[in-house]
Formats: C-alpha cells, structure tokens, sequence
C-alpha cells in the first residue's frame, strides 16, 4: 500500500505520459492539453520531448509526454532519458499516467508491473480498444479495472472520448497502488491466441508485404516524396524567391547605394532567405514523413528495406532519415534519432550528407545546361544522384568494418496496425520540425551568408570606384547610354568582387583546384559555397560580370550559361567544358558544403569529432574524384581546349 | 585407454552434425500460418531482454504471419499485435509447433 498522503489539488502537478512508442501518448497529450505544447529538450542531449499546460480549477497540470519505453532497461538515448526523468527527484514526477495500448494488453501489462515497482501514484489510460476489438483481441474492461489495482480510464486517441474524464482524475486526488488483485494477463484475456478472422491489416499487409507488389508499392511511396518535396514545394519556394526580391528592392529604395545597402540587401536579406527558401521542402517533407509513419506504412518500409540496407552496415530504420535527406540532411540528421543503436545512428548521420539535397541541384542545372545536350543532361543527373547513394553505401560499410565495428544492433519491432493520420499529429510535427530547422540551420545559415557577403564585399578600393565613375562619365547621357552603364555597374561589380579578400582566398587556394582543372573563379564560387551551397550560382553570376542571377532549379539563367561557355583564361584557353563541369559537378555530390549540416551532426552526436570528421572525408573524397575525373579525361583528350 | 584423438574416425559414424544433441527448432524456421508455443530465448544481453519486453516469453503463443523479400526479417504475430523479427533474432526463440495452419 501507497502510505504518501494525496497531496491537496491546488497548485502545480506534473504528470508524466510514460508508455511504449505507438502507445497514442502524443494525440493523448494534445487531447488533454489543447495544442499548446512546447517541445523541450533534455538538459546535455538533444532528445526531445513535448510538454504542455491545462488548467483545472486551481490546479495547472503541467504534463510532459516522455520518449517511449518498452521496460525498465534502455536500449536507446531516447528511453535512456525517459527512464531519467522517471527516477530523477529533480524532475518532481508526481503522478504517472500510464499509456497502455489495449491491442497488445498482455504485452503491457508486463511494463506496468515493472512502473509500479517505481513506487509512484499512477494511473492508466488505456487506449486503441477499437484496434484490439478489430483485431480479434476483444478486452474485458470491467474485469481488467478490478484486477489491476490501479485507476484505468479507457480514453480513445482519435476521438478524443474519455479524455476529459481522465483529466479530472488526474488533477483530483492521487489515487493509490493496489497490489493486483488477480493475474491481470488472465484478466485481460489471455486465453485468445490466434485471431478468429484477417483484420484490415492482414488484407493490407497482403498486398503491402507481397513479395512482389511491396517493393513496387515501396517506390511509389519514395517516388511521391520526391515528387512532393521537388514539384510541389516549388511554387512556394517561388513566392518566397520573390518576397526577398521585393524586400531587396524595398530596401533599395529606401537605402543608399553603399555598405549599408549591400549588407542589408545581399548579406542580411539573402541570408533569411536562403534559410527561408528550405522551409517549403521541409515543411512538406516532413508532413510526408508522418503521415507515412502515423498510417503504420513507415515501419513496413524499415521491414521491406532492413536486409538491402544491413547488407551496406545501416538499418532498415536508415531509411527513413537517408530517404529525407535527398530534400535536405538537416531533418534528416535529426531524424536518424529513431536509431536505437547508436553505430548504426552515426553511421547514417555520417553518411546522410551524400544524398544529394535540393540546394544542390541548381548547380546542377545550370552546369548541365551549358554543357551538355538535354538528352545527356538527364541521365547525367540520375547518375549524380546515383553517385550520392553508392559513394554513401561505401563509407557506411566502411565505417561499420572500422570505427563503428562491433555490437549487436537489433530490429525487433512492432509494425502496428494501419490507421488514418490525424491532421493535428500531423501538423503539429511538422511546425516542429520546421522551427527546430530555423532556430538551428537558419541561424548558421544567415550567418554563414554575413560572411560570404563581408569576405566578398571588402576591401572596395577607391581606385576602382574612379576608374568606373570616368567610364560611366564617357556614356552618352540619357536612354542611349543606359545599356552601355548597366554593362559598366556589372563590370565594376565584377572587379570589385576580383580585388575582394574572397577572390584572393581563392587565387591562393586555385592550385589545389587546379589539378580538378577549376580556374579562380569557379574556386571562389566553389569556395562560397562552402557555408552553403545556395552561393554558388549568384557568386559566379556576378564573377562573370552579369549582375544579379538567381538560382533555378529548373530553369537556368541563360546569360550564366552562355558566360560559362565563352569564359577563356588570360592565356586563352576555355574556362570551362564539358569535363570541368563534370568535375565541378562531382565535386559537388561529393562535398559536405552546408554549415548547416555541420551544425545538425555537432548537435546530435554531442561531440566535434563526427561534423568534422564528415567534412574532412566527404571533402577529401569529392577533391579526389574531382581531380580523377579530370585529370583521365584531360588524358583521353576531353581536356578545355 | 588410448588418447581418444589419436583414434581414426570410426567410418560406421554418421557426420559430425548429427551427433549433437538434437537441436530444438527455432522462429527462424517457423512456416507461416502454423502458431507456435515459445519454450525458451537463448542468451541474457541485450536482445534476449529486449524480446522479453515485446513479449516473447515461454508460453507464449506466436504465429508467422510473412517473411520480407528474401526471407529476412520474419513478421511475427503474438499476443495481438505483429512483431517483425530478423533472422538472426528468430533464431535465438526456441519453439514448439502447437497447432498447424488452420
């Protein structure tokens, strides 16, 4: 018997939701709170949980819905931490609502054995009593709520019935812990072995799990992801395009020609876009992302995808964080959590940055444009992203042999039944995932662009500055010289950018791009987009005196194309060609360039050693696929004539 | 008693194999449809306790509902709801055949 007196109900309780992954804990918080949560962070980790407030009466619950856990042992970081909070006096637990899920009742039953021997009030909400009845499991409620010894409130996750009922119970008096008063497996049924009849899952799962028609409905899925995360994403990214025009043109208007101008307009605003201009694809992404998961598909993905992708030293639960991290590493970095083994987790974490995210892609169009005809342009872009999943299936396996060998890293997981997402869960994720992004990448990623900006901008000598202003002195005043003088602005910019500390970390880096055949400009544009890839394109718009060019994933800017094409060395020889663009191509697959990325891996491995270890081998590795390239085909003769 | 290794292999023996004691079948040869009754998980890491928490403990019944494209992992039902095993996990589950497929 409980001896602790039931404290008096004014003031603040906190309630702690604790049950398995899948338990419906999350749609219970938000039943029982409204939407106003905030996810919280663990002190020193990066997990994650979502916390809220309710009123009732004179009592606020604070209550806090902790990383599923399946027992009183950890096996991942997440239960790790939910088990902390649970025995941790500073966390100031006071009551434990314990989320069972009635359609594997005898299996939980066992985990609230084991929570009572914690000692603390409970009480027990028991959800999916629909999914048990479906199933063929059927629970005896009146008899299970006699034998357990502790309060049980059925509540239901979808329509949120009986959640009021239990909010009152839990603001009310702490109840105490009965020991049970009968075997409560038997209690719950347990004579029912076998389902009498295929439930809804069963028909699913035939067609899902079919040798044949699952993989085929697999790449479907991964198919309309990419279709969502590129087609439908871009209208948005569009608008968002063109809202930091305006305000760059606002701000022009409004601001004179100068520093201030230029920083405002190409540091500080292109930097909140660049971030901003991701939001779209993430959004989308990761609403895919759970909704999949919330129909119970994802966890069919990890079963249909663990044996190709153990064969490469990951997980079937790879997929999911490597699938992402073709729109962008950053979600996908944060989604490898659901590792439970943590080799299998930085390998992933480590090898995620190869798939090649969406900022990659306008260097590829425009690059592919100049260079190669269409018919060629296609399946060269297969082949980069090809190289992407093929280099990363390599240094996966060659981690997992050496410094990731060893442990025992486990499947053991429970497909659960298929259900119908619910647009909150949903929602709610996703603005998570979305404010996480911008509260850790956007801040990199703006300031990373500050930078750029400064490196490119100072010094301005004035020498250049006079030798323009005498040129535009020389134009024809009026229409006629307007072409002549907006030819001269992108020149000057041009020279200003030459003389720029950029251009000159550029020049001194060139000769370790040189066997990669990249002159100065393109390593100052390869350098640029080392914060972020984003850069690349505007940088090499304005080295080759064209003034303002946007980055398209589609449509590529033709004046940049045709520069690319005509640029000549100062000895006369093409800049570029079709086997420069390759190699800078490649380079790119292959190089880790988002500061923001860099950010996410320090983030979620708690250490330095993994974000630079990812940064020194991709780089390594795109330099030298680079130079390889180049230098075989300067050999076979494809060299810049 | 001469020293037993420098005895030859007596030629009437069956293979080494077989003269183990028999080896009890594991989930990792379940056939699907037929439910089984678990008797035992081998070893005490990690896993053995981590499929003591799914609910594969002795007495439990649990049935093979499908095997995933070239038959690994396993998916398993038991106690109501469907686990998904790999290979390597059944074969730690020692079973007895209770009841053949319906």
């Amino acid at each position: 018997m409980n001896a602790a007196p039931p404290l008096a109900t004014a003031g603040r309780r906190r309630v702690a939701l604790v049950g398995r992954a899948n338990s419906g804990k999350t749609s219970l918080l938000m039943h029982l709170t409204g939407s106003l949560q905030r996810p919280v962070n663990f002190p020193g980790t990066s997990v994650e949980c979502v916390e809220g407030d309710v009123r009732l009466g004179a009592t606020t619950l604070c209550i806090v819905d902790l990383p599923g856990i399946a027992s009183l042992e950890a096996h991942s970081r997440d239960e790790a931490e939910a088990l902390r909070h649970l025995t941790d006096p500073a966390a100031a637990v006071d009551v434990l609502c314990v989320v069972l899920d009635a359609s594997k009742l005898i299996v939980e039953l066992r985990l609230l054995a084991e929570l009572r021997r914690l000692g603390r009030p409970m009480l027990v909400a028991l959800t999916k009593i629909d999914v048990a009845t479906a199933e063929g499991f059927p629970v005896d409620i009146g008899r299970l709520q006699q034998a357990l010894g502790v309060p049980l409130l059925v509540v239901n996750g979808a329509s949120g019935a009986g959640i009021d009922a239990l909010r009152q119970r839990l603001a009310g008096p702490l109840p105490d812990v009965l020991p049970p008063v009968e075997r409560a497996d038997r209690a719950a049924g347990a004579a029912a072995r076998r389902a009498v009849a295929r439930s809804r899952t069963d028909r699913i799962d035939a067609v899902l799990l079919h040798p044949l028609l699952g993989p085929i409905v697999l790449a479907l899925v991964v198919l309309a992801m990419f279709q969502l995360v590129f087609a439908v994403a871009e209208p948005f990214m569009g608008w968002i395009e063109a809202a930091q025009g305006l305000l760059g043109a606002g701000i022009a208007a409004l601001v004179p020609a100068g520093t201030l101008r230029s920083f405002l307009v190409d540091g500080l605003v292109n930097g909140v876009g660049s971030a901003l201009v991701f939001v779209p694809q993430i959004a989308l992404l990761i609403g895919f992302v759970t909704v999949v998961e919330a129909s119970g598909y994802m966890a069919r993905a990890v079963f249909l995808l663990d044996r190709l992708l153990r064969k490469v030293g990951l997980s079937g639960r790879s997929f999911v964080p490597l699938a992402s991290s073709f729109a962008c590493a950053i979600p996908g970095i944060v989604g490898s959590r659901i590792l439970d083994d943590e080799r299998d987790r930085l390998a992933t974490i480590a090898v995620a940055p190869l798939m090649s995210c969406s900022a990659r892609l306008p260097v590829y169009v425009v690059l592919l444009a100049a260079f190669f005809p269409p018919h060629q342009a296609g399946l060269l872009l297969f082949l980069l992203y090809l190289l992407g999943v093929v280099v990363a299936a390599c240094v996966a396996l060659l981690l997992k042999r050496t410094v990731l060998r060893g442990g025992v890293s486990m499947l053991a997981m429970e497909l659960p039944v298929y259900e119908r997402p619910r647009l909150r869960v949903v929602a709610a994720h996703t603005w998570h995932a979305v404010r996480s992004f911008l509260r850790m990448a956007g801040t990199v990623i703006l300031f990373a662009t500050v930078v750029v900006w400064a490196l490119g901008y100072f010094p301005r000598p004035p020498a250049i500055h006079d030798r323009f202003e005498a040129l535009r002195a020389e134009t024809p005043a009026g229409d006629d010289g307007e072409a002549q003088r907006e030819r001269l602005d992108a020149q000057e910019a041009a020279a200003y950018l030459e003389q720029s500390w950029l251009a000159s970390i550029g020049r001194t880096v060139q000769p370790v791009f040189a066997p990669a055949g990249f002159d100065w400009r393109t390593t100052v544009g390869v350098l640029a987009a080392f914060p972020a890839r984003e850069l690349v394109v505007p940088t090499l718009g304005t080295l080759f005196s064209l003034g303002e060019v946007e980055p398209s994933p589609d449509v590529p800017d033709p004046r940049l194309t045709a520069a690319l094409r005509a640029a000549r060395d100062a000895d006369g020889r093409r800049t570029m060609n079709g086997l420069v663009a390759l190699a800078l191509m490649v380079f790119f697959a292959l190089c880790s360039q988002c500061a923001g990325t860099l950010a996410a891996i320090r983030r979620e491995t708690h250490s330095w050693r993994w974000p630079v270890f990812t940064f020194a081998y991709m780089t390594v590795l795109a330099w030298a696929a680079a130079v390889a390239i180049y230098q075989v085909g300067s050999w076979l003769g494809y060299g810049p004539a | 008693m001469p020293d037993a290794t420098t005895l030859p292999p007596a030629p009437h023996l069956p293979p080494k194999a077989s003269q183990d004691v028999p080896t009890e079948p594991t989930l990792a040869s379940a056939a699907a449809g037929d439910l089984y009754e678990v008797l035992g998980v081998d070893g005490d890491d990690p896993l053995a306790r981590r499929l003591q928490a799914a609910g594969v403990w002795p007495g439990a019944a649990i049935e093979l509902l499908t095997r995933a494209p070239f038959g690994d992992p396993l998916l398993f039902r038991l106690h109501g709801y469907r686990l998904a095993l790999r290979r390597s996990e059944a074969l730690r589950v020692r079973v007895r055949r209770v009841e053949e497929r319906p």
